[in-house]
């Protein structure tokens, strides 16, 4: 017989053995976070190796804050955040180009309907958008956050991140030379 | 398909490399003992919430106690200090009577 645990409580008890110092809990809060970690910091940088730096550095941060975090809306929010702040931090820090010529070269002549380069042309232009943006595209489609949710992690005004999602869509668009969708 | 669906797609979440978690508790493994900031402080922050209501409540009830004795005393002071005054009055009030009584005697 199998005892159905309701995923929160079983994510709270391993909060609180974590909190105590249970390495194993800990290990289980990196493997159910670390999909959403790593993604929104290889989707910020369109690099896996330095994604994957990114997400480490991440855990290893939420290792020493552990005590301060109290619920599994609390730790997502928190990781959430910080990965998003510390990728802006990098990117303002050293201003590094992610996309290769040869990449971009390759990527100006795939066809659009292929999903495969298509996804790929999409990351290579989310790169070039500015790091506010590129957070704010991020959240918005990889976490399925709403503009107001978005901006307690980002810490700016909604209107300033509407407008910073608009303009990115917009831009996105003229690259991708579409034309604007009636919004929904 | 539109945009958004397009960038929901391409933004969909990746897992990292097999293998993440280990690497991680690897790294937590390998952070001296200082740096590495095992969990020894509120392990239930609920208490420690508790706690400091109550520290708070005590600090709160043991300065208004403290109050309460203070203005008691400085009330017992003021009180004595009337009697004194008082009492002083009341002895020049018998002196003023003595020497009327002595200055009608003396006719």
């Amino acid at each position: 017989m199998t005892a159905i645990v309701p995923e929160a409580i079983e994510f709270s008890a391993a909060l609180t053995r974590a909190q105590a110092g249970d390495h194993d809990a800990f290990a289980e809060l990196v493997e159910r976070h670390e999909a959403m970690v790593y993604s929104l910091a290889w989707h910020f940088f369109n690099d896996r190796s330095r994604a994957e730096e990114v997400a480490q550095d991440v855990f290893l941060q939420l290792y020493r804050n552990l005590a301060s975090l109290e619920t599994e809306a609390h730790v997502l929010f928190w990781l959430r955040q910080v990965t998003t702040r510390r990728c802006i931090d990098q990117v303002r820090r050293t201003r590094m180009k992610a996309v290769s010529l040869d990449d971009a070269g390759e990527l100006r002549a795939v066809d659009q309907r292929a999903d495969p380069f298509l996804d790929r042309r999409l990351k290579n232009l989310i790169q070039e958008l500015p790091e506010l943006q590129r957070a704010v595209v991020t959240l918005r489609y990889q976490e399925d956050l709403d503009p107001s949710e978005i901006c307690r992690i980002v810490g700016l005004p909604v209107n300033t991140v509407k407008s910073h999602l608009h303009r990115a869509l917009q831009s996105l668009r003229k690259k991708l030379d579409r034309k604007p969708e009636k919004q929904s | 398909m539109t945009l958004e669906n397009d960038l929901k797609h391409a933004l969909r979440r990746q897992a990292p490399a097999p293998g993440f978690a280990e690497r991680v508790m690897q790294q937590i493994e390998n952070q001296p003992e200082e740096l590495r900031g095992t969990p020894r402080y509120p392990r239930n922050p609920v208490w420690w919430r508790a706690a400091a209501a109550s520290v708070t409540l005590a600090a709160i009830l043991g300065g208004y106690a403290t109050h309460r004795v203070v203005e008691h005393r400085r009330g017992e002071r003021a009180k004595e200090q009337v009697l004194t005054a008082m009492r002083i009055a009341g002895e020049k009030v018998r002196y003023a009577q003595q020497e009327v009584r002595g200055i009608g005697t003396a006719d």
